[in-house]
């Protein structure tokens, strides 16, 4: 399995540089080194919610709810922050919801038995809906948003270290962190083994429920981040801040190996997929492809990838059956009557 | 009690539709009014075409997310060619053709290459919308010509033409899965895919048919959302799949396969269409229309999850409570029945399952 | 089966040389079996002897590597269940294939012409002379195992199949069931309908049977007419491989414990799901075998006092303490741990390596930072001392043999260094000398003053093995029996008779 893991991840790294390669023969700016790190900053929220997605999945649930919950937590900072509440206890609540939020969630997947997938739709709708009834009751109505953040805050969206936009360093300790946790610690080791099998992971004593619900947990605590993140590169808080992230965040998991079965998957493999997806974006519109091309394309992508790895298991089996087909021998018995 | 509930997932609904309409009635004088229900019908076609297909697909214990952009991949096709001077019956014919190609390359991807449903329609919902995108190269079809919405016009009784359809709709595929044998096969393969497959039923072929029919299902969606808007935006259909999914998990379709019934989803359909409506007559700002939608959809799913558990336990109790009793009963005949076996059989246990 | 060639155009089924391999392992090694019109045809063979393989490949839905099966003088060249059906043939499964949702009806006639509402009467009269009651209009989901595998039965009935096969079909059934089934396939026989009948049951098989075949091993080892062997002769041609480990008894036998040595494990009146009122005691170095027929209760006793399942009454008390609020985490914590019966399902991460499996009763008391270096140490102490052949302790656990793989299993439950091993069928589906050196195992894991429950269905296996044997049936203690007591001894208690136990 470890072998195969390093196998997809590797094949991932080779996706990336045949990008460059490609973009940057098509328009030699995409190379531009400031051009490549401050691209990052359009996709990197979707990483950041791809991390502990990767553990959901891995665990064998999903989460579709952190869409709306982006928005949620953009807004409680937004409102907290319109009530002249201080900045740090303004993201705390953001952060506070939703953990909160993750909380829900995994409450109701646990004391329901249904399934993930169903619960988070619900809380899609429902964290969409309470983060627009809040942005109404500040009368910021609608999708225009809630600004007048302080300039410390708007500022971090723009903040340069060593000439690294800050969100980016941002993303890649949480990803360090994430990866850690994951690889090499006795949680992530039971996040793999309960997803593998829930059956095996309750005989042996495993605290299959706690386990599962740390990853919402964790995904809603991430989304939060999100939230904040988009907010201060924007300059403002909207409801529909992380509607666009559902389907690249999912994509960058499954893209990065990760088994929607549960079980198997690895962060690195995440990581490299969200750059993969976020530079293949990057390239196409800087190739003069319009935006919604490249969108399709980056599904196409999906789809290609995902059935050529589960056409390529089936392919022995295919071979075996065809062998079969060709060794079977019609001897003494009377051949078959095609009376279908 | 529980188990009535439990049985009668479409009749319970249908109760709650009711006294809904109702305790609205009562609140908001002039909600229950025959125009009322025209406009809820109206705008309820689109969800009730989309969930229709989806329904399809759940049954066999698969999901399809990608439909919202087959309806903008195919309603795209039939603006371009309307406004490319092609009759609307060859138009239309085109649409749905388109989307159940569409469908069929989703069935490909999991009956043939055994992708999971969620990977493969998901990555055909992007790859559909770019389709759909570069198409129409990002811009909205307009103009399109009067022919085709004439078709939703009023007939005089409250419906048009695209209500007959849905209606036609409604009624080959209620008749489709509780009177033909092929419609059995569908809830066979969700409900006991080995089962199914040992008794010789084409599962895969099954799940494919079940994807082209959702994919003809949304194109059809894409017909009447044209006929009814006027015009073809380029977010046409976005997000209407997760709103499908919800109307049949509240319409009693189990995610879990086997199980469903196209009066459950016609009746969720409705029911969450006249929230919409009511909220502007009980003058609630439009706002909460997501948050009631979820907060309903969430107590329905739990309240549903509890009465299963509940009637599970009941049922576990009462097979080992039988158990108990039977085997103890039965237990004084059994030596002369078995009398002293000649040979002991030192292999009692069933071999292990391969 | 050679004596059978000269007819085998008339042959109803008619296999030749089927092998089947799954990865390294050859399940079928060159089997060929007929059956003729109106023949009830017996088919035995031990755990893994290769059967249900066998029956899977006639009915189509397992493809042979090669070798030849016609249905009815038909080629079965490109294998499907639907095929095999359409040219006359109904497998009963030995568990039996249920649509949960839909009523009886429906379930019996699913996948047939007619709609099921048009075939009612058709079951009714079916029901009527099978003489079971089986309400038509119920939920499959709430239907007993019994009357699952007459759901089963019916299935193959209405389909009017020229040739059945029946896979231990009467295991859930109660005697008059039984006979009403008896009655049923001679019937069926007599108008020239061919059924394989599976099952481990000698004496049913020489009432209904007219020929068998005895398969070990993956081969046909025994077949011809029923009366031409004696149960001496059929039983020794199933378990011959079996056999050697006997021998092997010779080389370690378990001291007897010491007497009054200290009790480990005591359970007092235990009710759960499945048996009631059932006590009994361990003591250190003491292997106590459990036998008793599968749905006995035994897998039910050994999950509650696992904490996995809820106990109805009664206490556990593990090393003189009372062991309370149990749970699996609790168990292992105290030295208790349990190896399960199933252990693909429950015991083993399939795709996780190997040393991962063995760490897996270790997990909450593993430092928070793995120590990945520690894990493969460990694993790599049990791989030399208990010979698990792998490739790397990276290696999936899927990719074992099974034998390998209960070894593997063997060393999770040590890993946790238990003071009290519950071992649920230790070497089902395990070969033979992956069998001896589990046995040996067991014996030097007592003498080390581990107490050991074994639960298992072969009994030679616990006359061999155990200081003490406790006998369960229908969900009860049926009794005690010392050390040596005989195998057939321990059948009559556990099938019930009690007079056979006194003989």
């Amino acid at each position: 399995m470890k072998r195969f893991v390093l196998r997809w991840e590797a094949a991932l790294v080779g996706l990336l540089v045949l990008e460059f390669i490609v973009f940057g023969a098509i328009n030699p700016r995409f190379l531009n080194p400031s051009n490549l790190l401050y691209g990052t900053s359009d996709f990197v929220h979707i990483g950041i919610i791809a991390l502990p997605l990767t553990l959901v999945i891995i665990s064998g649930g999903i989460d579709v709810s952190f869409a709306s919950l982006v928005g949620l937590c953009a807004i409680v900072f937004g409102v907290a922050n319109f009530f002249g509440v201080p900045l740090p206890l303004a993201i705390a609540m953001a952060l506070a919801a939703g953990v909160l939020a993750g909380a829900f969630n995994a409450a109701i997947i646990h004391f329901s038995r249904i399934q993930p997938l169903v619960v988070t739709l619900g809380s899609l709708y429902l964290f969409g809906g309470a983060a627009t009834v809040l942005s109404g009751a500040v009368g910021a109505g609608g999708y225009e948003g809630i600004g007048n953040f302080p300039a410390a805050f708007t500022s971090f969206g723009y903040l340069e270290i060593f000439g690294v936009p800050a969100i980016l360093i941002l993303f890649l300790m949480l990803a360090a962190l994430f990866a850690v946790l994951l690889h090499l610690t006795r949680f992530g080791r039971a996040v793999y083994l309960v997803g593998q099998s829930p059956d095996a992971s309750r005989y042996s004593g495993l605290p299959v429920g706690r386990v599962q619900a740390a990853t919402y947990l964790l995904t809603g605590l991430c989304a939060a981040i999100a939230g904040l993140v988009l907010s201060s590169y924007f300059g403002s808080a909207r409801v529909d801040l992380g509607t666009a992230t559902l389907l690249p965040a999912i994509t960058a998991v499954v893209l990065g190996g990760a088994s929607i079965y549960g079980g198997q998957g690895s962060l690195v493999g995440t990581i490299l997929a969200v750059f993969v997806i976020g530079f293949l974006q990057q390239g196409l519109q800087m190739a003069g492809v319009p935006s919604q091309v490249s969108s399709a394309l980056s599904g196409g992508l999906l789809v290609v990838v995902v059935a050529l790895r589960h056409g390529s298991a089936m392919l022995p089996n295919l071979i075996a059956a065809g062998q079969k087909a060709m060794t079977a021998r019609p001897r003494r018995f009377v051949e078959e009557k095609t009376n279908d | 009690m529980l188990e009535l509930f439990a049985r009668n997932r479409v009749a319970t609904l249908f109760v709650i539709t009711l006294l809904t309409f109702g305790a609205i009635g009562l609140a908001a004088p002039g909600f229950l009014s025959a125009s009322t229900l025209a406009t809820v019908m109206a705008n309820s076609l689109v969800l009730m075409l989309v969930s229709f297909g989806t329904m399809l697909v759940i049954i066999t214990r698969n999901i399809d997310v990608s439909s919202g952009s087959v309806l903008g991949l195919s309603a795209a096709v039939l603006g371009l060619s309307l406004n490319a001077g092609i009759a609307l019956p060859l138009a239309i014919g085109i649409c749905i053709g388109v989307g159940a190609l569409a469908g069929a390359f989703n069935g490909l991807l999991v009956a043939g290459f055994g992708v999971p449903s969620i990977v493969a329609t998901l990555g055909t919902l992007g790859l559909y919308r770019g389709l759909m995108l570069s198409l129409t190269g990002g811009r909205w079809i307009e103009a399109l010509p009067q022919s085709i919405k004439a078709l939703a016009a009023n007939l005089g009784w409250g419906g048009s033409v695209l209500t007959l359809i849905v209606l036609g709709v409604f009624l080959i595929l209620w008749l489709f899965l509780r009177m033909t044998r092929q419609g059995g096969y569908f809830f066979a393969t969700g409900d006991n895919r080995e089962a199914a497959r040992h008794l010789g039923i084409p599962v895969r072929s099954i799940v494919f048919s079940a994807f082209v029919g959702a994919g003809a299902c949304a194109a059809l969606a894409g017909v009447v959302f044209a006929a009814q808007i006027g015009f073809i935006p380029n977010q046409a259909g976005n997000g209407i799949e997760l709103k499908a999914i919800a109307a049949n998990v509240l319409g009693g379709v189990s995610l879990l396969g086997g199980v469903g019934s196209a009066v459950g989803v016609f009746i969720s359909v409705i029911f969450l269409t006249a929230i919409d409506s009511a909220l502007v007559f009980l003058r609630i700002p439009a706002f909460w229309n997501d948050f009631i939608a979820g907060a309903i959809l969430l107590t329905v799913l739990v309240l549903d999850g509890r009465v299963r558990m509940a009637v599970d336990r009941r049922i576990r109790a009462k097979r080992y409570a039988s158990h108990h009793g039977a085997e103890r009963t039965k237990s004084p005949s059994r030596p002369s029945a078995t009398a002293a076996p000649a040979i002991p059989t030192p292999h009692t246990a069933p071999e292990a399952g391969r | 089966m050679a004596l059978r060639d000269g007819t085998a155009a008339q042959a109803l089924i008619d296999v030749r040389d089927v092998w089947k391999q799954y990865g390294p392992v050859a399940v079928l090694k060159g089997v060929s079996i007929t059956l003729a019109p109106g023949q009830i045809h017996a088919l035995l063979g031990g755990n893994g002897a290769g059967k249900s393989t066998l029956m899977k490949a006639i009915a189509g839905l397992v493809v042979p590597n090669s070798g030849s099966i016609a249905i009815a003088g038909t080629l079965l060249d490109r294998p499907s269940a639907a095929r095999a059906q359409r040219l006359g043939l109904y497998l009963v499964p030995q568990e039996a294939h249920i649509f949960g949702s839909q009523s009886v009806l429906e379930n019996i006639c699913m996948g047939l012409d007619k709609p099921a509402a048009r075939l009612r009467g058709r079951v009714e009269a079916l029901v009527a002379q099978l003489a079971v009651s089986l309400d038509l209009d119920a939920q499959a989901a709430t239907l007993e195992i019994a009357d699952r595998q007459i759901v089963e039965i019916l299935r193959g009935l209405i389909r009017e199949a020229r040739a059945l096969i029946l896979d231990e079909p009467t295991s859930a059934l109660t005697p008059h069931e039984v006979e009403a089934l008896f009655a049923r396939m001679r019937a069926l026989a007599a108008s020239g309908v061919g059924i394989f009948f599976i099952s481990h049951k000698l004496r049913e098989i020489r009432e209904i049977c007219h020929d068998i075949s005895v398969l070990r091993d993956g081969a046909i080892v025994l077949s011809g007419p029923m009366s031409a062997h004696t149960d001496a002769e059929i039983v020794t041609a199933m378990t011959r491989v079996a056999a050697p480990v006997a021998v092997d008894l010779s080389t370690a036998p378990a001291a007897a414990p010491a007497p009054g040595s200290e009790r480990r494990l005591e359970v007092e009146r235990l009710s759960g799901e499945g048996f009631s009122e059932v006590s009994f005691s361990l003591a250190a170095g003491e292997i106590v075998g459990l036998a008793g027929v599968v749905g006995a209760g035994r897998t039910e006793l050994a999950e509650t006092i696992f904490g996995l399942r809820p106990t109805l009454s009664g206490a556990v008390r593990l090393g003189g303490a009372p062991l309370e609020n149990r749970s699996p985490s609790v168990c292992i914590d105290r030295g208790l741990v349990y190896l399960p019966e199933d252990r693909q399902q429950f015991g083993l991460f399939l795709d996780a390596p190997l040393d991962w499996n063995a760490s897996a009763y270790l997990m909450h008391k593993m430092p928070f930072f793995l120590r990945p270096r520690d894990e493969a140490r460990r694993f790599e102490r049990f791989r030399s001392a208990m010979g698990i052949k792998c490739e790397s302790h990276l290696q999936p656990a899927r990719r074992l043999s099974g034998g390998n793989q209960q070894k593997v299993l063997l060393a999770k439950c040590l890993a946790a260094d238990p003071q009290v091993l519950i071992l649920d069928e230790p070497t089902r589906g395990v070969d033979v000398a992956a069998r001896n050196d589990i046995y040996a195992l067991i014996r030097s894991l007592a003498a080390q003053g581990v107490a050991i429950l074994l639960i298992s269905s072969d009994f030679d296996e616990i006359v061999q093995l155990s200081d003490r044997v406790l006998v369960m049936a229908f969900g009860a203690l049926e009794g005690e029996l010392p050390r040596g007591a005989s195998v057939d001894a321990i059948g009559g208690l556990a099938f019930g008779a009690r007079e056979a136990a006194d003989a």
